[in-house]
């Protein structure tokens, strides 16, 4: 918008005389006191001059109606000359062929390709090579592009959310059927070793795998490959400190009588960078293995090379000669698969001589498709054949023939199919062990796609009922859980030979009844895919294993080839908005935007702030909020690190303090005192996030220890395992953990909130944050960024007053001093000006507030300048903390948000609180001044 | 329940806390060290006029449900009002409300069943040498039908 603005103020200018405005400039530059008259004469003489000739001269437009006054302008005026007036006609008629030449030479100037042409198959891959240098595409890209917003971000083009209204339908897929996501752009990470030497180097930190304990049965189920784990890297020895992000892990199983063991690590894009540094420094990977250059072109199956050179043939001379020769001219387009953005010639292997660990960075390898919902297994289970067997005795460049020959491989793949089969039993993903995983190798399910979409329902059928029981209870046997996914051979095997939709096409067009399956299976079309599960909502007591499902692992190539069948099982389609609501149902911080103490959540934070700020200044400055009447400090970032450090202040002040005094007191003191002891010497403690496990697998030697991960954070200075017992007793300090007045569970018993424990807690815990859920008590909708205060004891008295029908406090309106120093500051300069110009840039020394004084580019009206004052005393309601996701939740009925306070905060809030009001606090959103009362909850 | 709206059934949570010395695992279970998660109940499929009770939504809402059910333009015959554990008791409460409001057109029919349920039992903490167990426990339900009787 401002871009073309600009351009036509170009255009409208483009014709005047420039010395207008320089030389009345200079005049005004000249500060000698006495005027001499004649160089006055003279700059007046050429002002005029300039002024003359710009009036002489067409601006911009060269219509010839812009002569004429407005009423008498006519639309067709521009190509019927005849209704102009006599005078202009003939200036009109000379104006009209000079446009029409011009536009006929322009049009020869920027001849494009026909729109056949253009949408010819070759030229049309060699446009999407050329649009995904720059930015990654997804094997879905077309399909997604098609239906969502796409966004650009992390070096992908990624659908952000559809363009059809599916707010609700999309929630109630996750929650009654089936929602898919195509999560292809988080990086895969493998090292390849020998066992004892992967988890020595993975373990040099404080919480290493100790050998003398022996491996335990909760390492060996995700040791075993047979749980997917997840956990917080820390970089290697800064436990508490340094925190990388959450992966997600799984283990090759072993194969017999080997000790090579497979690693996959999958990790967020922004994470890739670090975490991949990391592993090459621990594990000693410095040399690189170079890359195969030349891509290797497997031994092409003999039907496939009979149907390569078909099309060239089909081409009769007379009508394709130009696509021929083109194709002569360069080499044929080829369909970029993986990663697109990347020279061949970067590495991707990295290999320790020391202890013998490869590392391959296999972004974009293999896809990942996400089903969440309760139905998800149904979805696979129809979408899904298990491989039929072939038995062709003439040795086979294939992967699956010669897989056929070998007893051991046929059984193993007999198992898995049964136990894929059982999967058809089970009423609900949710009744499955968490993160079990189970290799499998399908038919292609493009051979069985329903002619129109059906919705894939379970039948429960009660033959299976042995082997659901211990599917649900034991989960998938180890050798079960090997999938060929892991072998790179048989990968690029599978991704080289697939059948392209052409050829398959045909095949099915040359079926004797139209629409039947094709049958035999081309040999070409088997799969080899991991299943892993998902485990749904694990913490608090509401809404149990909500948004459980399965990820489908495949090898890169058949993403469509996939992702289609599973379409027409009438599933909704997510994008990345979907995946932070599934997130926010489930309680769990979603990476990276709730990771604000690692570098990549940092890093989000940054560009997440930027992007609002842009935005809020998109808006005419009349119609933006003005955030500091609000009384709102930070609207498009958290100053977490200031919160952690005032509070830990106003901790402090407070045990010295009588009890009686009320935290707005206490924090204007130690806001005051804060004041005289910024200069001087404060030690710099960064803030930390407690992050505690809440998953089944426990894996704590994984370098920089793997803490497992975490759903809820608290991070502690001190040890580790002391957390979760912390976070239960801040839970239920808090009250019952649940919302909108139902029914508490009490399970055990805790110690009583006091002075004493209090002091303790706060010992260890000081400057930590807490991951918090608030449920509004009423209405109202929290924002992005809402602010968390606490409740004066008057508000409390309301709200017990009322009921929970009561209205909630509000904020007085702010005073907005930037404005008017601002206003103030233009005043005086100008009247400055008029008296001696020599004095201008009043503004800094007029104003008296020290935070004012930074440069007016800076300033954005509405928003507080840089360093902030004091975050928790700056409105009526001391500040406890920010949410960082917050919407309203179909699935509680109320508003919900979910966000960090200070711990600090949170327990001299709730001490000073009468216990049937424990745990209440106050949230506010950015652009409002209304308080709403909302109920704290900490799940463990 | 015939909304799947709330999966988690609430009205396990109401059964009595962790019972170490039940388990069939036999291992000693010592409740400071492992973290209870329950896994959801299996449930059968359900038609339209299956009504699975629980504790969470207000029992009044549930009772229209039934009776909307049963005299609504849908025009049920009959429906099946299934609870499980402490959710039995309001079950039995709904299906008699449901029969002393229609003035004894309506007719029950009982059946009780046991339904197994699994526990997911957690190390409490990271570093200890623990192991997460599965085990299984048994709860009461009951399956009351309630139907017009035929003319």
């Amino acid at each position: 918008m401002s871009a073309a603005k600009v351009k036509m103020r170009q255009k409208k200018l483009r014709n005047q005389p420039a010395s207008v405005q320089c030389l009345s400039s200079s005049v005004h530059d000249e500060s000698s006191p006495h005027p001499n008259a004649g160089v006055f004469a003279r700059a007046r003489a050429a002002e005029v001059s300039a002024m003359l000739r710009a009036v002489t001269k067409t601006t911009g437009s060269c219509h010839v109606f812009g002569a004429l006054p407005r009423h008498m302008r006519r639309r067709a005026m521009s190509h019927n000359t005849k209704r102009l007036p006599c005078r202009l006609r003939e200036m009109a008629n000379r104006m009209r062929e000079k446009c029409l030449q011009g536009g006929v030479k322009k049009k020869e100037q920027a001849k494009n390709k026909s729109r056949k042409a253009r949408r010819r198959h070759g030229n049309m891959l060699l446009e999407f090579n050329r649009r995904q240098r720059k930015n990654v595409w997804l094997e879905t890209h077309i399909w997604h592009a098609k239906r969502f917003h796409m966004v650009k971000k992390w070096g992908y083009c990624l659908g952000d959310r559809p363009t059809l209204k599916c707010y609700r339908p999309s929630y109630r897929a996750m929650s009654t059927h089936c929602l898919l996501q195509d999560l292809s752009y988080y990086c895969c990470l493998e090292l390849q070793g020998e066992e004892d030497k992967l988890l020595d180097c993975l373990s040099q930190s404080m919480y290493c795998f100790s050998h003398s304990t022996g491996p335990t049965f909760a390492q060996r189920l995700c040791l075993s490959g047979q749980r997917q784990g997840s956990l917080v890297l820390y970089r290697a020895g800064q436990f508490p400190s340094q925190p990388l992000g959450s992966v997600t892990f799984l283990w090759r199983p072993r194969t017999p009588g080997s000790v090579h063991r497979h690693l996959w690590t999958w990790v967020h894009p922004t994470l890739k960078q670090d975490v991949l540094t990391e592993f090459q420094s621990v594990c000693q990977c410095q040399s690189v293995v170079p890359p195969h250059v030349p891509l290797v072109m497997d031994a092409k199956v003999v039907s496939t090379t009979d149907l390569e050179p078909k099309p060239e043939r089909k081409h009769t001379p007379g009508t394709k000669r130009k696509q021929s020769e083109k194709d002569a001219g360069g080499p044929l387009a080829k369909k970029i698969l993986g990663d697109g953005t990347r020279s061949p010639e970067t590495p991707v292997t990295w290999k320790s001589s020391s202890t013998g660990i490869l590392i391959n960075d296999l972004t974009m390898e293999i896809v990942r498709y996400r089903l969440i919902g309760p139905q998800s297994h149904s979805v696979l289970t129809e979408a899904l054949e298990a491989a039929t067997d072939c038995d062709v005795r003439a040795p086979s460049c294939l992967w699956w023939p010669n897989h056929c020959k070998e007893e051991s491989k046929m059984k193993l793949h007999q198992q898995q199919t049964d136990l894929f089969h059982t999967l058809k039993g089970v009423y609900s993903t949710a009744e499955l062990p968490p993160g079990i995983v189970l290799g499998l190798t399908v038919d292609d399910p493009r051979l069985s796609i329903p002619p129109k979409r059906v919705k894939a329902l379970s039948c429960v059928k009660e033959v299976g009922d042995e082997k659901r029981k211990e599917l649900s209870l034991r989960g998938v046997p180890e050798h079960c859980c090997e999938s060929f996914l892991w072998e790179q051979s048989v990968r690029n095997n599978v991704t080289e030979n697939k059948i392209s939709e052409q050829d398959l096409n045909r095949m099915r067009s040359e079926v004797l009844v139209p629409g039947s399956r094709l049958s035999p299976v081309p040999l070409q079309g088997r799969v080899p895919i991991l299943l892993v599960h998902q485990p749904g909502k694990q913490v608090g007591h509401e809404m149990n294993s909500w948004g459980a499902g399965w990820d489908l692992l495949l090898p890169k190539g058949w993403g469509m080839a996939f992702w289609i069948p599973l379409v027409y099982r009438d599933v909704r389609i997510g994008g990345l908005k979907m995946s932070l609501t599934h997130s926010q149902n489930k309680g769990v911080p979603h990476f990276p935007h709730d990771y604000p103490d690692c570098p990549a959540g940092a890093r989000f934070q940054g560009e997440q702030e930027s992007e609002l700020l842009e935005k809020f200044k998109r808006r005419p400055p009349a119609k933006r909020t003005n955030y500091i009447k609000h009384g709102c400090l930070a609207p498009f970032s958290c100053p977490w690190q200031q919160l952690a450090e005032e509070w830990d202040v106003i901790g402090s002040e407070g045990g010295i303090q009588a009890q009686s005094t009320s935290l707005g007191d206490i924090a204007m003191r130690a806001e005051r005192t804060s004041h005289h002891q910024v200069p001087g010497t404060k030690q710099q403690t960064h803030f930390t996030v407690l992050r505690y496990l809440v998953f089944f697998m426990t894996i704590c030697y994984v370098m920089f220890t793997l803490v497992p991960v975490a759903l809820l954070n608290f991070i502690p200075i001190i040890l580790f395992p002391r957390t979760r017992k912390s976070l239960r007793l801040l839970s239920s300090w808090c009250g019952p953990t649940s919302s909108q007045g139902q029914r508490s569970y009490c399970v055990r018993e805790m110690p009583p909130l006091d002075h004493t424990a209090k002091k303790s807690f706060l010992a260890s815990h000081g400057m930590s944050l807490v991951w918090v859920r608030l449920s509004l008590l009423l209405k109202g909708k929290p924002d992005l960024h809402a602010m968390v205060s606490v409740p004066t004891a008057d508000d409390l008295k309301l709200l017990s007053r009322g009921g929970p029908g009561s209205s909630a406090p509000q904020e007085p309106p702010h005073r907005d001093h930037l404005k008017s120093t601002l206003k103030r500051g233009k005043k005086g300069t100008k009247k400055v000006a008029s008296d001696t110009p020599s004095t201008s840039g009043q503004i800094t020394t007029t104003s008296n507030d020290p935070q004012l004084s930074c440069p007016a580019s800076d300033v954005v009206l509405g928003v507080w300048p840089n360093p902030l004052p004091s975050v928790t005393s700056h409105c009526s309601r001391v500040t406890l903390g920010w949410v960082t996701q917050a919407d309203f939740s179909l699935s509680a009925g109320c508003g919900e948000a979910l966000g960090f306070v200070s711990v600090t905060g949170l327990v001299h809030t709730l001490i000073s609180q009468p216990l049937e009001h424990r745990g209440t606090v106050l949230l506010r959103n950015p652009m409002s001044l209304q308080y709403r009362f909302a109920k704290i909850n900490i799940e463990v | 329940m015939s909304e799947p709206r709330n999966p988690g059934m609430s009205s396990l949570h109401a059964v009595a806390p962790v019972q170490p010395s039940d388990s069939p695992c036999a291992v000693d279970i010592d409740p400071v060290e492992y973290t209870l998660r329950k896994r959801l109940p299996r449930k059968l499929p359900k038609r339209r006029n299956d009504v699975y009770v629980n504790m969470k939504t207000d029992f009044r809402a549930q009772l229209a449900r039934c009776q909307k059910l049963l005299d609504g333009g849908s025009g049920h015959r009959e429906i099946c009002v299934h609870g499980l554990g402490l959710a039995i008791n309001r079950a039995i409460n709904i299906a008699l409300q449901l029969q002393a409001s229609s003035q004894g057109a309506l007719q029950l029919a009982a059946n009780t069943s046991t339904v197994e349920l699994v526990d997911d039992l957690e190390p409490e903490d990271a570093d200890e040498v623990a192991e997460p167990l599965t085990r299984t426990r048994n709860n009461s339900a009951i399956h009351i039908k309630v139907f017009y009787p035929d003319p």
